[in-house]
């Protein structure tokens, strides 16, 4: 005789049925996500692919009067802003990074530690109102000085404003730096302390260990770091858009008001009304979309090897 | 001194000198948001809703009623897909698909905030063909539902496996094992993660710009277009008025305060689970 299954039974395998069904559908959804925003930004961007084709990415007009598109100044102002900040914050990250793993004390480190959290909390938006109100002005200062140092006339005339490039780079860098550097810091914290001590018992001094030991050590998680912050910088929308001044034009110089593609879209999506201009500013957040995947993707495999060996 | 010597200093000197530089940007950012925010506070910048430009006077009282609403509304849509998503990663371990999907949250996570309020846009206001808080909640509940399923699919894995064995032995099935001994075990740590997440999502603009829009009116209806703190303070501090500006300050400190006491709320739950553990 077969034993009937009691209803609590029932009931049971049927909560199992449910709970797994549910966390297969939320697993799927996640991945769905990817491929949903990719095929809607690329379905709702055809009015500028079907006008302007693949030299949309290098054509340097944009130029929302006559039409014609192209992404060649946003993607440049993007590059430039990105590798800029990276550029001023890495050494300033590593120097961060390598006094609290191994010169601060507890009661130092800690501190820090949450300074660094808080501004990493942070949202952009206030980066960007102090950006706007206190770092702009200082930039325009300088930018008065440095033109009267070279003896540009057109940067001491333009030199009050501030807004361009410059301000973008400095105020990225600002606020990528707790990230890159809360990153390197979890990487050296688990530099094993017999490699340390082993290298301070040859006679190596502390800044030979850093140099040999555990710069070696994290070098893979330290790469990854700074490509997901890099990462960031390309993609940071609001900051950048109150101070690098909306310029349509290719940027000559780092004082020129220009645009990144997440700052063009945030400064114009709002006025454009032709379906061309709407695609083509859709077009410029699909191809950072795309470039936004491919890091982070990167990131996670350089990091994901880094902890293997 | 020989030069290795030499080096030792110098680089600890730099070093020194790099933290010391940061700290103390660190420190005029954040004291010039709290001084400026302070100064210009005062009961009705609570109470009141904006006047119209150029205008003296007002409050934000609007902002603060829709920053609450649409972070509630996207953190309430995306804690299920957030925590069941983690809770697959959690429970198959090591598989292909699961890692797969550990790969979208992480992608996920580094998508643009503003290709997120396009997406908004393009994918929903443009079909409801209005404005709305809704598709912001929804817009942010993208942002939402990565961080949480990676937060909760470490907080599972802390659970020591022996309380899910000892489980298993008794007989429970997998959802009960799950749902009884893992999730209730990590329960703090989910909800603190869930604070985490809506600290972050509390603060972004991007996002709000094409689907919630603003609103100058105090606005409960999610189907209607709303403002926000970041909404609020991007806008003011882009307009000439200065006390539109000094407005911003203001709302900047609130944020401030807000995402503040999330995290404080966050911290505080971990720091008992920790304690718990130990």
């Amino acid at each position: 005789m077969v034993a009937q299954p009691s209803r609590s039974d029932r009931r049971e395998a049927a909560r199992e049925r449910a709970f797994t069904a549910a966390s297969l559908v939320a697993a799927v959804t996640l991945v769905a996500t990817i491929v949903l925003f990719l095929v809607q930004l690329f379905i709702t961007s055809r009015t500028s692919r079907a006008a302007f084709g693949l030299p949309f990415l290098w054509h340097s007009e944009w130029n929302p009067v006559t039409e014609k598109f192209g992404a060649l100044p946003m993607i440049v102002g993007t590059l430039v802003t990105g590798f800029g900040a990276l550029l001023i914050s890495t050494p300033f990250a590593l120097g961060i990074a390598i006094f609290l793993a191994d010169y601060a004390g507890r009661k130092v480190a800690e501190p820090v530690k949450y300074l660094i959290s808080l501004l990493g909390g942070l949202p952009s938006v206030i980066f960007g109102l102090w950006g706007l109100f206190v770092l702009v002005p200082i930039i325009g200062k300088f930018e008065v000085w440095f033109g009267k140092l070279v003896g540009s006339k057109a940067l001491v005339a333009s030199g009050t404003t501030g807004v361009g490039l410059l301000a973008a780079i400095v105020l990225l860098a600002i606020m990528i730096l707790p990230f890159s550097a809360s990153l390197i810091l979890e990487a050296l914290l688990v530099v094993p302390t017999e490699l340390k001590e082993g290298a301070l018992a040859l006679g190596a001094t502390k800044w030979d260990t850093i140099q040999n030991v555990e710069l070696p050590y994290v070098r893979r998680s330290t790469v990854g770091a700074l490509v997901l912050a890099l990462g960031r910088a390309l993609g940071e929308t609001m900051a950048v858009t109150m101070v690098i001044g909306n310029g349509m034009k290719m940027p000559t110089s780092l004082f020129d008001p220009a645009n990144t593609l997440a700052s063009a879209i945030a400064n114009q999506f709002l006025e454009a009304t032709s379906p061309i201009y709407i695609g083509s500013l859709i077009q410029l957040a699909l191809i950072l979309f795309v470039i936004a995947i491919i890091i982070n993707v990167l990131a996670r495999v350089i990091l994901r090897r880094g902890i293997q060996q | 001194m020989t030069p290795r010597k030499l080096k030792n200093g110098v680089m600890g000197f730099l070093v020194a000198a790099s933290a010391v530089l940061l700290i103390t940007v660190l420190v005029v950012i954040v004291w010039h948001i709290f001084i400026s925010g302070v100064k210009y506070l005062n009961w009705d910048f609570f109470t009141k809703t904006p006047t119209p430009m150029g205008e003296s006077g007002g409050g934000v009282f609007n902002s603060i009623v829709g920053t609450f609403l649409i972070t509630l509304v996207a953190a309430a849509i995306g804690t299920p897909f957030g925590m069941f998503a983690g809770i697959y990663v959690s429970e198959h371990r090591g598989q292909r698909f699961a890692d797969i999907v550990r790969l979208c949250a992480d992608a996920l996570q580094g998508v643009p905030s503003i290709v997120i309020g396009i997406f908004g846009y393009t994918f929903l206001v443009v079909r409801f063909r209005s404005y709305s808080a809704l598709s912001a909640s929804i817009a942010l509940a993208f942002m939402f539902v990565p961080t949480t399923t990676r937060v909760t699919e470490e907080v599972l894995n802390l659970v020591p496996s022996g309380l899910k064995e000892a489980a298993f032995a008794l007989g429970a099935r997998r959802s009960s094992v799950a749902w009884n001994v893992s999730i209730k075990t990590a329960a703090a740590g989910i909800t603190s993660g869930l604070l985490t997440s809506m600290a972050r999502i509390a603060g972004e603009t991007a996002p709000l710009l094409f689907t919630a829009f603003g609103s100058r009116y105090v606005e409960w209806n999610m189907l209607r277009p709303m403002s926000a703190l970041p909404l609020q303070i991007y806008v003011n501090a882009s307009s000439p008025y200065p006390a539109l500006q000094q407005q911003a300050w203001s709302a900047a400190f609130v944020l401030v305060l807000l995402i503040l006491l999330l995290q404080y709320g966050a911290k505080h739950l971990i720091a008992r689970v920790l304690r718990v553990k130990a």
